[in-house]
């Protein structure tokens, strides 16, 4: 009979059908022979308290996706300009700060040079998107530093472009964040003294937001970076018009200006203020990271609006710095007081004006953005390392909701305890940001030479030329960077690359290792083993647990002991007299332990046993049987199988060996009850009662 | 205040044959129903022979029967629709439909019309759908095979 069901009759005499069960379909599907596909119920937790944390779980992250519920989306250029460009874009909401700040201390007269200073990094920005703009038609299938690096200059650079680059997404969390909160501040003085707090509570948001799996979609994403781009261009245009009539005022001097320092001018000063001043250039890179996510063609698509995002930034960013010098502002952000857009705003928009709040919330959104690219990045990075064996494999698993959530918590952690060492002071954090984003820059434009050299295309010897160029400008800018910014944290960073590579490859040795010691080799069939069993039960007295463990160990070989390990002389004497009653024909070892060790001596036992074996024949298998008696609830659990936890620790890795955990579960106590009861009706010497 | 729909029917069973057809029927019947929350009772009816007995073990361990409803039920799911999937034993797969039909009270029933392409092509009409629309005791949709050329919905 199918499922208990009795045939159902029809209307007619001798139409009858049978209904038959499908009990595997409230968790899974079949999908193709031999093929089942589990649904979403094989994960329902089972008990209570696992109910509760799974509602939690599903309100503060949403419902499970299935793989197949992944969106790719493809995006047309006026939302990739966006989304793309917003890390890009933001960094001219810090970098003007740290040029002047630099220059500051050469004194007033030292400011007369940032223009100059942002003109130069404008040049460098144009050399080095013209040179992204080519990685774009060579990587149309992306080609971020690590893949470029790793297919042109060997696995050893792949894996420096990866320690930088993940050393990068670190610091563009921490960086934009704690901008994000200056801009606030900037605003809203009285939020200063909260800034950490303010800055941890954005990143755990963002941190639930991408394990819900937030993507960098949609037309939410587009509008902060429009609205940014329009309120400042629109600042920069009035500044310029009222410049040339003479009517812009000169910025407040904050509070929190420090005295003018008494460096003298020097060109160290100037190569200083450079090195601050080329944070602007964080964020090129994401363009030619993200081609594929362009609409056909791919390449062209994404290499204009490199253009665009490159003449964007730097008008910005000039603009930025010619209004900053022509109304004489002074950096005051390291204290504490107003970013330099800030003082711009508030200069010629009027200080608490709708406008220069709206400039600077969406300056605020649009560093915010910034992290998210970063949220975005670093796990799937992790994720294609996880793959390539150079990290550990929890990396590339995807949580409920499709997102690398090993790599977003890591990054968010990391993220947060440098805001927090940093004191949410973004100045005092720039220092570790920039070196990790030129080695990038030069690893890339290095690996683009030798990708045209080897590819000898149309062109391919202007093509190798024009990334040869922008190689070597950002390997300058590079070793400008970190001598200048050495001793301001610069140091960390020049040793963390190293120390990631090298922890890179010994994770990669040790799974390398692993493979080939589980690798099966395709000119040989392991075959079946024909050795001989022994069972061992290890036991602590007579109870139905060992009872079942000694019966299930009898269904593997006849050859079956059961060891006590004891110190109590009596107690084995007790337990020697019931065994023979409840388990006969089955040996029992009591092994005294006068130490009062036990798993030692059991081990000694097993050792004895295999040196008593016949030496011309085969090291027989021994199965250790553990009987384990699995409690009702959690928390009864750390008061029994303490010693077979120890136990089987010790026996993991032990040659000839496997362990065997044989869960007696417990029953209601009335159903023990009721069937002690039965037993007591039991014939004595009926052991199965 | 907006019209209300009115409901083409309130509880559909629709039969399987495990062809082609069947998720393109899913697919219609799921969606027509899905504004008026309608019932859909999916049915497979594995066919048993005289030499066996009628609860002989068959469908239960036959996977490509379970499989019929598993994917009419994963097309329903994609469609944000619900159906009840119901694996039949039966000596003949009309009567087994008409039956299920009528102790569901179903008041509409779809069946899918298969296309051979051999001798030049033909619709399978078979026993099962003319005892169908014989014997069912409310509206019957035909759902047809796409023809050979024909475009696919």
């Amino acid at each position: 009979m199918i499922g208990g069901r009795r045939p159902l009759q029809g209307r007619k005499i001798g139409d009858r059908r049978v209904r038959v069960d499908r009990p595997h379909s409230p968790y899974f599907r079949y999908t193709g022979p031999g093929q089942l596909t589990a649904r979403e119920s094989t994960l329902a937790p089972k008990s209570g308290g696992g109910r509760a944390v799974e509602r939690t779980r599903r309100l503060l992250f949403g419902r499970r996706l299935a793989s197949e519920e992944e969106v790719y989306e493809r995006l047309p250029k006026k939302l990739a300009l966006p989304i793309f460009s917003s890390d890009a874009v933001s960094s001219s909401a810090y970098a003007p700060d740290e040029i002047l700040i630099a220059l500051f201390a050469g004194g007033v007269v030292a400011l007369q040079f940032s223009v100059e200073m942002a003109l130069a990094i404008a040049l460098m920005l144009a050399v080095v998107s013209t040179s992204y703009r080519q990685v774009c038609r060579a990587y149309p299938s992306g080609g971020g530093a690590y893949a470029v690096a790793k297919e042109n200059l060997g696995q050893v650079f792949g894996l420096i472009a990866a320690g930088a680059l993940m050393i990068d997404y670190v610091m563009t969390v921490a960086v934009s964040t704690a901008s994000a909160v200056a801009q606030a501040y900037s605003v809203w003085p009285g939020l200063y003294d909260w800034r950490i707090e303010i800055g941890l509570v954005s990143i755990a948001l963002i941190t639930i937001g991408n394990l819900r799996g937030l993507r960098e979609s949609g037309n939410i994403f587009a509008l902060p970076t429009y609205v940014f781009v329009g309120l400042a261009l629109l600042m920069i245009g009035l500044g310029l018009a009222r410049a040339m009539t003479g009517q812009l005022p000169s910025a407040p001097v904050p509070a929190q200006v420090p005295a003018p320092g008494a460096e003298a001018l020097t060109i160290f000063l100037l190569l200083r203020a450079f090195a601050g001043g080329s944070v602007a250039l964080t964020g090129v890179e994401a363009i030619a990271n993200g081609v594929p996510a362009f609409k056909p063609p791919e390449s062209r698509n994404a290499a204009n609006t490199m253009t665009i995002m490159a003449v964007l930034l730097g008008v910005l960013f000039v603009g930025f710095m010619f209004l900053a010098d022509v109304m004489g502002l002074r950096p005051a952000v390291a204290g504490g007081g107003p970013t330099a857009i800030a003082q711009l705003g508030s200069a010629i928009f009027g200080d608490g004006s709708p406008l220069f709040v709206a400039l600077q919330v969406a300056t605020a959104l649009i560093l915010f953005l910034a992290v998210n690219t970063s949220f975005n990045a670093f796990p799937r990075l992790a994720a294609i390392l996880a793959g390539d064996g150079y990290m550990p494999r929890q990396f590339s698993f995807r949580g409920d909701r499709l997102a690398f959530s090993y790599g977003i918590v890591i990054l968010a952690g990391v993220a947060g305890l440098l805001l927090v060492v940093f004191q949410g002071d973004t100045h005092l954090l720039i220092p570790l940001y920039s070196v990790g984003v030129f080695v990038c820059f030069t690893l890339s434009q290095v690996g683009m030479v030798r990708h045209w050299i080897a590819d000898r295309g149309s062109g391919w010897w202007w093509r190798a030329a024009v990334n040869a160029f922008g190689g070597l400008l950002t390997l300058v800018v590079l070793l400008v960077v970190a001598s200048v910014k050495f001793a301001g944290g610069a140091w960390l960073v020049l040793v963390l690359i190293p120390l990631l590579v090298v922890l890179f490859w010994f994770i990669h040795r040790q799974y390398a290792t692993s493979t080939r010691e589980l690798a099966l080799r395709p000119d040989q069939v392991i075959a079946p083993l024909h050795r001989e069993e022994r069972v061992v039960v290890p036991i602590n007295g007579l109870s139905r647990a060992v009872v079942q463990a000694v019966n299930v160990g009898l269904a593997i070989s006849h050859d079956v002991r059961a060891v006590l390990v004891v110190d109590d002389h009596a107690y084995a004497e007790h337990v020697r007299d019931e065994w023979a009653r409840q388990v006969p024909g089955v040996a029992l070892v009591v092994v005294e332990s006068p130490y009062r060790a036990l798993t030692g001596p059991f081990l000694a036992y097993l050792d004895v046993l295999d040196q008593a074996w016949t030496p011309d024949k085969d090291a027989p298998i021994t199965f250790v049987v553990i009987p384990e008696y699995v409690p009702r609830h959690w928390w009864e659990r750390i008061l029994y199988n303490q010693s077979t936890n120890q136990l089987r620790r010790a026996l993991l890795g032990r040659p000839n060996t496997v362990i065997t955990n044989v869960p007696y579960r417990g029953e209601e106590p009335a159903i023990f009850e009721r069937r002690g009861r039965l037993d007591s009706h039991a014939p004595p010497d009926d052991p199965g009662g | 205040m907006a019209d209300k729909p009115i409901p083409l029917f309130s509880r559909v069973v629709v039969a399987l044959n495990g062809g082609p057809c069947d998720e393109r029927i899913v697919r219609l019947v799921v969606e027509t129903a899905r504004p008026t929350k309608a019932e859909v009772v999916a049915i497979h009816v594995v066919e048993i022979d005289w030499t066996l007995p009628l609860d002989a073990n068959v469908a239960d361990r036959s996977e490509s029967a379970q499989r019929v409803l598993d994917i009419a039920d994963a097309a329903a799911e994609h469609l944000h629709g619900k159906l009840e999937p119901v694996l039949i034993q039966a000596r003949d797969v009309g009567a087994a439909i008409v039956d299920e039909a009528v102790e569901r009270a179903a008041d509409l029933l779809v069946v899918g019309l298969p296309y051979r392409k051999r001798f030049g092509g033909d619709f399978a009409i078979g026993r099962t759908v003319p005892y169908v629309l014989k014997n069912a005791p409310c509206a019957v949709w035909v759902v047809r095979e796409p023809m050979p050329g024909e475009i696919h919905a």
